[in-house]
């Protein structure tokens, strides 16, 4: 009846000889928090690039609520609503940290009001006290939650979380899925990527498993928890709470 | 720099050729030196804000210098309108030049660029009905008048530049502050975060270009209007134009407000004193100084002249204020 938010249909990505990316089709709706697991080298990150405009798919759509974005740039696909934060965390570094959230809020309006909705962000993220330092000088995790703060920045209605959470602890890791909470009630769409297993089981509604390029799994977290195909591709080696 | 400061130093500068010489020979290397901080800082744009080596920037000055010059032969228009149809030529090759340019990154697009100049260059020396071919244009003096940007002593020339230098700065200022600044920023330090974050990185990129060339151009115009006479090499040279600006910048401080003007300050001068006083005694000597003493800068202010300013003022202010804590106690 609804159309999903971000539906995305017999998506593929081939760099030369290799397929990252091999008909993946899912859907996710407004409201939902879903995550995305995968063995390291799965794809997971060249489908959130592929998502958000920066690689052209080989194959495949992706349609933001209804309508059709494939093929469009990044900067479009942003405007509509789809950003995501990077794994390798790509601030920009000669800027502040606030320079650098604002950047996000130029989007919809001028630097001024930016400014203060970018200020906004960064108090929601908790990282508020560091708005006038230097990008470049940062921990990975601070870096990690002023990418989250500028993604933010640009109001999507979906985002997508590459590997947030990678080198928290657990009380930090606790507040950013405090955060993710938060978001949904806000009417925010999320899909992370995590290698953390309990931080994922805990907050998602819903759980996607990319293995190889494929979607092999699709389902609650109970139930991906024992999908016999997953704990042989991923949870077996991998499962580390 | 605060604004008041800002505003000490253009009062300074207007100041300044009343101490000198109306017709002399340091008002004249001072009017060229504030030309080329100009240009400096229209090249600031692109080079600094978006961190794009441009090593073309002679097409733009040559065709602002080539237009109104014409106009002027042929019609007798003021190069007032022609600096302005010098500007929109400017800003069209510009465009022009983004198309194809735009993907290239670091060298290959400081090579790009410096082949697009040639270009112009090859066909200003070839073209000759039209441009006078390798012999050159000359300025048509009529009397001197502000309404034909012609004067007869060189300093209303330096007023002429200094406010061209305030005007180009001032833009540059506005760009910085503004969303434009953010943008090319963003696009610079990182453009596949900042298309993600909803930047059309393509169109900054124009925008910046455009802007740089057309005031290029517009420069251009005031030059050919100085100099009275110039050749496809003097206005569409890489050495004489391309490269002498970007390298004013770089050693001034590339992306700040003040290094086109220190730069230009200190190179324009340094390279008339190495050609006077060093010529007659050993060809190729003072090319070579100037040479030696460019790398000797480079290597030991490597962030430019601007930071060693400020590290410099940081100081002094450090030590007014500790003698003025010290003579309180
Ligand atoms: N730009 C690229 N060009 C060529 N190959 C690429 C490119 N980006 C990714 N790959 C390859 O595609 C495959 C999937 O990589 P991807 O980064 O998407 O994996 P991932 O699931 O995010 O892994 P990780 O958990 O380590 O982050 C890998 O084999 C990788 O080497
Ligand atoms: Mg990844």
């Amino acid at each position: 009846m609804n159309t999903p938010l971000l539906s995305v249909e017999g998506l593929s990505k081939r760099f030369g000889g290799l397929q990252a990316l091999s008909d993946v089709t899912f859907a996710v709706n407004t409201g939902e928090i879903v995550g995305l697991i995968g063995p390291n080298g799965a794809g997971k990150s060249t489908l959130f690039s592929t998502l958000v405009g920066l690689h052209r798919p080989s194959a495949g759509k992706v349609a933001l609520n209804g309508r059709d974005v494939t093929g469009l740039r990044p900067h479009v696909i942003a405007a509509n609503g789809l950003t995501k934060t990077f794994q390798n965390v790509s601030l920009f570094a000669g800027s502040s940290v606030l320079d650098n959230v604002l950047i996000g809020g130029l989007v919809h309006s001028r630097v001024a009001s930016a400014r203060g909705f970018a200020m906004d962000c960064l108090k929601r993220v908790g990282i508020s006290d560091i708005a006038q330092r230097s990008a470049g000088s940062l921990s990975f995790p601070e870096r990690a939650r002023v990418e989250v703060a500028r993604a933010l920045c640009t109001r999507p209605k979906v985002l997508l979380l590459d590997e947030v959470m990678a080198a928290l602890n657990t009380a930090e890791m606790d507040e950013v899925i405090g955060l993710i909470r938060d978001l949904r009630k806000d009417g925010l769409t999320v899909v992370i990527v995590e290698h953390h297993m309990r931080a994922i089981m805990s907050v998602c509604d819903r759980i996607f498993v990319l293995n190889f390029g494929q979607l092999i799994a699709d389902g609650p977290p109970a139930h991906i928890a024992r999908h016999p195909e997953v704990v042989e591709a991923y949870l077996g080696r991998e499962h580390d709470v | 720099m605060t604004m008041r400061q800002t505003f000490l130093l253009i009062c300074f500068a207007t100041l300044i050729p009343l101490a000198l010489e109306p017709n002399g020979y340091y008002i004249r290397i001072l009017t060229l030196a504030l030309l080329f901080a100009a240009l400096g800082q229209a090249w600031n744009i692109v080079g600094g804000l978006a961190g794009q080596m441009s090593l073309g920037h002679a097409a733009f000055f040559g065709l602002g210098a080539y237009t109104s010059t014409l106009l002027l032969i042929h019609f007798g228009i003021s190069p007032w309108i022609g600096m302005l149809a010098g500007g929109v030529l400017g800003g069209i090759a510009a465009f022009l030049l983004s198309l194809p340019t735009m993907r290239l990154k670091g060298h290959y697009f400081a090579l790009g660029t410096l082949a697009f100049a040639e270009v112009f260059r090859v066909i200003a020396n070839t073209w000759s009905s039209l441009t006078g071919g390798p012999v050159g244009l000359s300025v048509p003096f009529s009397e001197p008048s502000l309404a034909m940007l012609q004067f007869n002593e060189t300093r209303s020339y330096y007023y002429l530049m200094l406010a061209a230098f305030v005007a180009v700065s001032m833009i540059f200022v506005i760009i910085v502050q503004g969303r434009l600044g953010y943008r090319l920023r963003a696009v610079k330090e990182g453009p596949d975060a900042a298309e993600v974050i909803g930047v059309n990185t393509t169109r900054v990129k124009i925008h910046a270009a455009v802007i740089s060339g057309s005031l290029t151009a517009m420069l251009g115009t005031l030059y050919a209007q100085l100099n009275f006479f110039f050749d496809p090499d003097t206005v569409f040279g890489a050495l004489q134009i391309s490269i002498r600006i970007a390298l004013i910048v770089i050693v001034g401080g590339i992306g700040t407000l003040f290094g086109p003007l220190l730069g230009a300050l200190l190179i324009i001068p340094l390279e008339e004193f190495a050609n006077v006083m060093l010529a007659d005694r050993a060809a190729g000597l003072s090319q070579l100084t100037y040479g030696a003493l460019l790398m000797a800068i480079v290597l030991l202010q490597p962030q430019g002249l601007a930071e060693f300013a400020k590290k410099l003022a940081a100081r002094i202010s450090g030590k007014v204020m500790s003698s003025k804590t010290e003579a309180r106690t």
